[in-house]
C-alpha cells in the first residue's frame, strides 16, 4: 500500500487538510493489507540479505590474518588494513577506478538524459535508427566491443598523431569514453521509461500560466525525472567501477584499475588486502549515505516540506478533492 | 510530433517559424553529444567488426584484409553454446523479475528519504570488486559453507552446490538484479497513487488493481528491465566460469576462445555480428509485441 | 479554488526544489570529498599513480637485496620504467631496490591475466606504451614476427652469462636475440594421496584412474596444457598437430570429460585443499604450499614419467620502448644472482640462473617439483605455439562443452 496517502474515509467534498502519513494506511475493509505489507517487507529484507551476505563475508575475511589465501581463517588481524593504508599502489588503483567511474557516470547521466528528452522530439527517421543503436550498444558482447574499440583508438591515434603533431595515447579518457557508451544507453533507457506516458497536463498548465519552456522544464519536468537520472547515475558509476573486460583493452599505461589488479593476482591468490580495500570502500560510501541522510533530514526540518522527491502525483494526492 | 504550439496558446509575440527553428535546434542540441558518442565509439567500432568479419585471419592471428564469406558460414555451426546461453539468460531474467517486482514496489511506496536510502543501498554492494564478491560466494556455497553444512546434515558428503546450474543462476541474478530493479522502480515511483485509490473506491480487489492499474503503468519499466538483463546475460561467461566451475560452455566462452585463444578475429567478428543481429531482431519484436494495443503517447514533455 | 490549489502547489514545488538541490549539492560535495580522501597521501599528484603492485609494507626500505652495482649502472638511465607483466610476478622489494639503485622515480606495473590478453592488446595496438613485458616463451615467435618486441642489446646485460645452457638456443628464439629467461615450471599431476591410493605417476595412469574418482578431478583451463596429458599418454609429441594422433587424443579426452569437476586455472589448489577434487592436471602454483602444511601433507605433485610440458616465462622488450636504458638496466639487475634468488624464493618457480642457485634455500633446491633433476629434465618438452591449430581448437571446444 502507498505510504503517502490521505485517509480514505473522509467524506467526499470536505476540504480535509492533507496529511502525509508514513507507515501503513488501513482502508476500511482491506483484510489483507497487513498480510501483503508483511510479505513485501520480508521479501525486501530477504533480497537485501541476499545482496549483503557476500559483503559481510568479504568484510569478515578482511580481518583474516593469513598470509596468502583469503578463505583460510588464520586469526583476527588488522595487518591488511595497515598494508593497504601504507600501500600507495593499491590506493592508486582505487583512485583510478573512482576517477573513471565518476566521470563516466556524470557524462552518461547528462548526455543520456539530454538524448532521452531530445529523442521524443526527433523525427521518426532519426528515432528508429537511434533506438536501434541504443539496443546494439547493450547487445554487443563486451569482448567484441573492447577489441574493436581498441583497434579504433589505435588506428585513429596512429593516423591523427603524425598529421596534427599530437601525442594522443590511450589513457583515462579512452576508458571513460568506452564505458560511457553502455552507460549513456542505460541512462537514456531509464529516463525514457520514466518519460513514457508522463502526464503533459502539468506542462500545459504551466504554459497556461505563461511559464517559459525553460522554467517549465526545470520546475515541472525535471523534478519528475530525477529518480530516473539518479538511478542511471548510480548504475553507471557501479558498472564503470566494476568493469574488467573493456578496461583491460582500452586502458593505457599507468591506468590500471582495481578490477584489473584483482584479476591479475588470482593466479597467485587473492590476498585479504583486496578485501580490506573493499571494506574501506564500503565504509566511505556508507558514511556518505549517512551524511546525506542527515543533510536531507535537516533540510526537511528547515523548509518544512515533506517527501523530498515528491512527484507531481503524490503532491496532487496531498490535495483535497 | 506534437509541438507545444498546438496544445497551448502561443505566448504573445512568438513567431511560428522562429519557434520551430529554435525547437529543431534544441532537439539537435539535445541529441548531439550522445549521437557523437555513438558515432565514434559505437558505429566506428561496429564498422570495424563488420569489416573484420569479411576478412581473413592473419598468420599469427588478428586481422589481415581480404574478403570472404567463410567466416559467416562457420559462424552458424556449433550452436550448442547459443542454446545454453539462451536458457541461462531466460532463467536469469525471470528470476530477476520475480525478485525485483515486489522489491521495487515496496521501495516505491516508502517515504521520501527512505526511498533514496534504500535505492542507494541496492548498489553499494557492487562498489566492491566483482571478483571478490564472487569469490565470497565460493566460500559461502562451497564445501566449507552451505554445501558442507547440508552435506553433513543429510549424510551426503559429496553434496555440491557449486558447479551446478543453480549456482550459476544465483550468481547471475546476484549480479544483474539492480539492472532489473531500477527501471521497474523508476516507473512505479512515478505512478499516480490516486489511480489506485480510485480503483479501490470502485471496489476492485488488490490483485485486480495490481493487474489492471499498476502493471500496465509499469510495463515500460518491466520491458526495459528485461532487456537490460536478458541481453547482457547472453554474453555472460565469467560468473558461470567461477561459480559454475566452467562446466557450461556459453557463447561468451566461444567468443573469447575465438578472439583470444584462436586469435581468429574475423571468425569471432562474424559470430558476433550474427549474435547482434539475432538479438536486435528479437528485441525489436519483443518491444513491438509488448506495446501493441497500448497507446504509447510519444509526446514531448519539453 | 483550482487556482488557489495550483498556487499552493507551485509554491510548494519551489520549496521542494531548494531542498532537493541541497541534497544533491551536499551529496556531491561529500562524494568529491570521499574521492579525494580515497586518493591517499600523495598518490594523486602524478599522472601515473599506479606504481608497484603487491601490497608491500616494506615499501621504502629498499636495498634489502644487496645487489652489487654492475657495469651497466654507469649508463644514464631514464627516470621512469613502465612494466607490463602478470600480477604479483616481481618481488616488490626487488622493485624498490632497483628504483633506489638506478634512481628510477616512477615504476608503473600494469597487469594482464593471460598471454592471450597480452597478445590481443599488442595486436590491437600498443606501441610505445611499455618498456618490459613477460610473455611465455611460445608466444615470442609470434610477437617477433608481428614486430611487437625488439632485439635485446646484450652488451648492456652482462649478467645474462649466468643463464644455463638448456635454456638457450631453443626453438622460440634460436639465436637468443629477443628474450631473457625469467623462470620456468612444469605441468603435472596433483594428487591427494590419502584418498587416491593408486599410483598416478604417469599420464596413462591418470586416465585409467580418472573414472574411479568421477566428479573429483580438476583440470587447468588451458588447451596447451590439457593436450599434454593424452598425447604423452599415447607417446606422441605434446605439440602434435597430426590428425590421427589428435584423433586418438580426442578419444581419451572425451572419455575424461564427464568425470571432470571443473576447468580452473586459478583456484585448483583450493579445490584440492578442500578435497572437492582429489586428482588434478595442474601447475605447481599453490600445490607445494599445501604439501608443506601438516593438514594437507598428503598432497603430492608428480612430474609424469611418460613426459610432460615445461613452460618458460621470459622477459622481452616491446618495440619502441619509452625508456630503453632503464629496461636494459632492469633486465641486468634482475639477473644479479642475489636478486634472482630472491625472485625465485618469492615466486616459487625455478630459475634459469646458475649463480643464483647459490643463494637459494637448499630445501627448495632439493625439491624435485621445483628444481627438476636433470634426468627428468631431459624428458620434458617445450611448448610450441600450436594453440591456433583448427583441429586442436575444435577438440578443445568439444571437450569444454562436454565437461561434467
Amino acid at each position: 500500500m502507498s505510504a503517502t496517502t490521505r485517509t480514505v474515509d473522509a467524506p467526499a467534498g470536505t476540504t480535509t487538510r492533507a496529511r502525509v502519513r508514513k507507515g501503513r494506511s488501513r482502508p476500511a475493509g482491506d483484510r489483507y493489507a497487513g498480510l501483503v505489507e508483511g510479505w513485501l517487507r520480508s521479501h525486501t529484507l530477504l533480497v537485501y540479505a541476499f545482496l549483503y551476505i557476500p559483503i559481510i563475508v568479504v568484510v569478515v575475511f578482511s580481518f583474516n590474518g593469513t598470509t596468502r589465501r583469503v578463505t583460510q581463517w588464520d586469526g583476527f588481524s588488522l595487518r591488511w588494513y595497515a598494508s593497504v593504508l601504507a600501500d600507495k599502489t593499491i590506493q592508486g588503483f582505487l583512485f583510478n577506478s573512482f576517477f573513471v567511474a565518476i566521470w563516466t557516470a556524470v557524462i552518461s547521466s547528462i548526455f543520456g538524459t539530454m538524448a532521452a528528452l531530445g529523442l521524443q522530439r526527433a523525427p521518426k527517421w532519426f528515432q528508429r535508427p537511434f533506438e536501434a543503436l541504443t539496443f546494439v550498444s547493450i547487445i554487443v558482447p563486451e569482448i567484441v566491443i573492447a577489441l574493436a574499440t581498441l583497434v579504433f583508438f589505435s588506428t585513429s591515434f596512429d593516423i591523427l598523431n603524425p598529421i596534427f603533431g599530437l601525442k594522443l595515447a590511450k589513457g583515462y579518457h579512452t576508458i571513460i569514453a568506452a564505458h560511457a557508451i553502455f552507460n549513456i544507453s542505460l541512462v537514456m533507457l531509464l529516463v525514457r521509461a520514466r518519460l513514457s506516458g508522463m502526464d503533459r497536463t502539468h506542462v500545459e498548465a504551466s504554459y497556461d500560466l505563461y511559464g517559459t519552456p525553460w522554467r517549465t522544464f526545470w520546475q515541472i519536468t525535471f523534478p519528475q525525472l530525477i529518480p530516473a537520472i539518479v538511478a542511471g547515475f548510480l548504475l553507471s558509476f557501479t558498472f564503470s567501477f566494476d568493469d574488467y573486460v573493456i578496461t583491460t583493452f582500452v586502458n593505457g599505461q599507468g591506468t590500471t584499475t582495481l578490477p584489473l589488479y584483482v584479476f591479475s593476482t588470482i593466479r597467485k591468490g587473492v590476498t585479504p588486502a583486496t578485501n580490506a580495500v573493499a571494506a574501506i570502500m564500503l565504509l566511505i560510501t556508507l558514511t556518505i549515505l549517512v551524511v546525506g541522510q542527515l543533510v536531507v533530514a535537516r533540510n526537511a526540518r528547515r523548509t518544512g516540506s515533506r517527501g523530498r522527491d515528491a512527484t507531481m502525483a503524490s503532491m496532487l494526492a496531498e490535495q483535497s478533492a | 510530433m506534437a509541438s507545444l504550439t498546438e496544445a497551448a496558446p502561443a505566448p504573445a509575440g512568438a513567431d511560428r517559424p522562429r519557434r520551430s527553428f529554435r525547437s529543431g535546434a534544441l532537439t539537435a542540441l539535445l541529441l548531439a553529444p550522445a549521437s557523437l558518442w555513438y558515432l565514434l565509439l559505437l558505429v566506428a567500432p561496429l564498422g570495424i567488426i563488420v569489416l573484420f568479419s569479411f576478412g581473413e585471419r592473419g598468420k599469427n592471428g588478428g586481422y589481415a584484409g581480404g574478403f570472404t564469406l567463410d567466416n559467416y558460414a562457420g559462424a552458424l555451426e556449433r550452436n550448442g553454446p547459443f542454446v545454453t546461453s539462451l536458457l541461462m539468460a531466460f532463467g536469469g531474467t525471470i528470476l530477476c523479475l520475480l525478485l525485483a517486482l515486489p522489491l521495487a514496489y515496496f521501495i516505491a511506496t516508502r517515504g521520501g528519504s527512505k526511498k533514496s536510502l534504500l535505492i542507494v543501498l541496492l548498489v553499494v554492494p557492487f562498489w566492491t570488486s566483482f571478483l571478490i564478491r564472487t569469490y565470497a560466494w565460493l566460500t559461502i556455497l562451497g564445501p566449507e559453507g552451505i554445501a558442507g553444512f547440508i552435506g553433513d546434515a543429510t549424510g551426503n558428503p559429496s553434496f555440491r552446490i557449486l558447479g551446478t546450474p543453480f549456482a550459476i543462476l544465483l550468481g547471475v541474478v546476484y549480479g544483474y538484479l539492480p539492472l532489473m530493479i531500477f527501471p521497474i522502480y523508476v516507473t512505479m515511483e512515478r505512478m499516480d497513487r490516486t489511480l489506485m485509490e480510485a480503483s479501490k473506491d470502485l471496489g476492485a480487489g488488490r490483485w485486480a488493481t495490481f493487474r489492471q492499474i499498476t502493471l500496465p503503468i509499469t510495463l515500460p519499466g518491466l520491458i526495459t528491465g528485461s532487456i537490460l538483463v536478458f541481453i547482457p546475460l547472453m554474453g555472460e561467461y565469467v560468473v558461470p566460469a567461477i561459480l559454475g566451475y566452467s562446466r557450461v560452455f556459453l557463447i561468451g566462452n566461444q567468443l573469447v576462445l575465438q578472439f583470444l585463444e584462436a586469435r581468429d578475429w574475423p571468425q569471432g567478428a562474424a559470430k558476433a555480428v550474427v549474435l547482434i543481429l539475432i538479438m536486435l531482431v528479437s528485441i525489436i519484436f519483443y518491444i513491438w509485441f509488448s506495446n501493441r494495443g497500448r497507446k504509447v503517447r510519444e509526446v514531448s514533455v519539453l | 479554488m483550482a487556482d488557489q490549489d495550483l498556487d499552493q502547489m507551485l509554491r510548494r514545488m519551489a520549496q521542494t526544489k531548494v531542498s532537493r538541490r541541497g541534497f544533491l549539492w551536499a551529496s556531491g560535495l561529500s562524494a568529491s570529498a570521499a574521492v579525494l580522501a580515497a586518493c591517499g597521501p600523495g598518490s594523486s599528484s602524478s599522472a601515473s599513480p599506479a606504481a608497484t603492485t603487491a601490497p608491500s609494507v616494506s615499501a621504502g626500505t629498499g636495498g634489502s637485496a644487496s645487489a652489487s652495482p654492475s657495469a651497466a649502472a654507469a649508463v644514464e638511465v631514464e627516470k621512469d620504467l613502465f612494466m607490463y607483466n602478470w600480477g604479483d610476478y616481481v618481488d616488490p622489494e626487488n622493485i624498490e631496490a632497483f628504483k633506489q639503485q638506478f634512481g628510477v622515480e616512477t615504476f608503473t606495473y600494469d597487469t594482464y591475466a593471460s598471454n592471450e590478453e597480452m597478445m590481443a592488446k599488442f595486436q590491437g595496438g600498443a606501441k610505445g606504451q611499455w618498456d618490459l613485458v613477460a610473455p611465455t616463451a611460445e608466444f615470442v615467435p609470434a610477437m617477433v614476427e608481428q614486430g611487437f618486441i625488439q632485439k635485446i642489446d646484450w652488451s648492456k646485460i652482462p649478467n645474462a652469462k649466468y643463464i644455463e645452457a638448456p635454456f638457450k638456443g631453443l626453438w622460440w628464439d634460436p639465436k637468443d636475440e629477443y628474450q631473457l629467461p625469467k623462470d620456468w615450471g612444469t605441468t603435472g599431476i596433483s594428487v591427494r594421496t590419502k584418498v587416491v591410493k593408486e599410483e598416478v605417476k604417469t599420464w596413462k595412469q591418470f586416465f585409467e584412474v580418472a573414472p574411479k574418482y568421477s566428479g573429483r578431478i580438476v583440470i587447468v583451463d588451458s588447451p596447451g596444457d590439457v593436450f599434454v596429458a593424452p598425447l604423452k599418454a599415447l607417446g606422441y609429441s605434446l605439440n602434435s598437430v597430426d590428425p590421427t594422433e589428435l584423433g586418438k587424443a580426442r578419444e581419451l579426452l572425451m572419455g575424461l570429460a564427464p568425470h571432470v569437476l571443473a576447468l580452473d586455472s586459478d583456484q585448483y589448489n583450493t579445490k584440492i585443499e578442500t578435497e572437492e577434487a582429489v586428482l588434478g592436471l595442474t601447475w605447481t602454483g599453490g600445490i607445494l604450499e599445501l604439501r608443506d602444511k601438516p593438514e594437507t601433507a598428503d598432497v603430492q605433485y608428480y612430474i609424469p614419467e611418460d613426459g610432460t610440458l615445461f613452460w618458460l616465462d621470459t622477459w622481452a622488450i616491446p618495440a619502441e620502448p619509452p625508456h630503453p636504458e632503464a629496461a636494459h638496466a632492469f633486465l641486468n639487475f634482475i639477473q644479479e644472482p642475489e636478486v634472482q634468488a630472491k625472485e625465485t624464493m618469492t615466486n616459487q618457480y625455478a630459475t634459469c640462473n646458475s649463480e643464483a642457485k647459490k643463494f637459494i634455500d637448499p630445501a627448495m633446491l632439493n625439491d624435485p617439483a621445483i628444481f627438476v633433476p636433470d634426468d627428468v629434465l631431459a624428458k620434458l618438452e617445450g611448448a610450441q605455439d600450436v594453440s591456433t591449430d583448427p583441429l586442436r581448437l575444435q577438440i578443445w571446444e568439444e571437450f569444454k562443452s562436454n565437461i561434467g
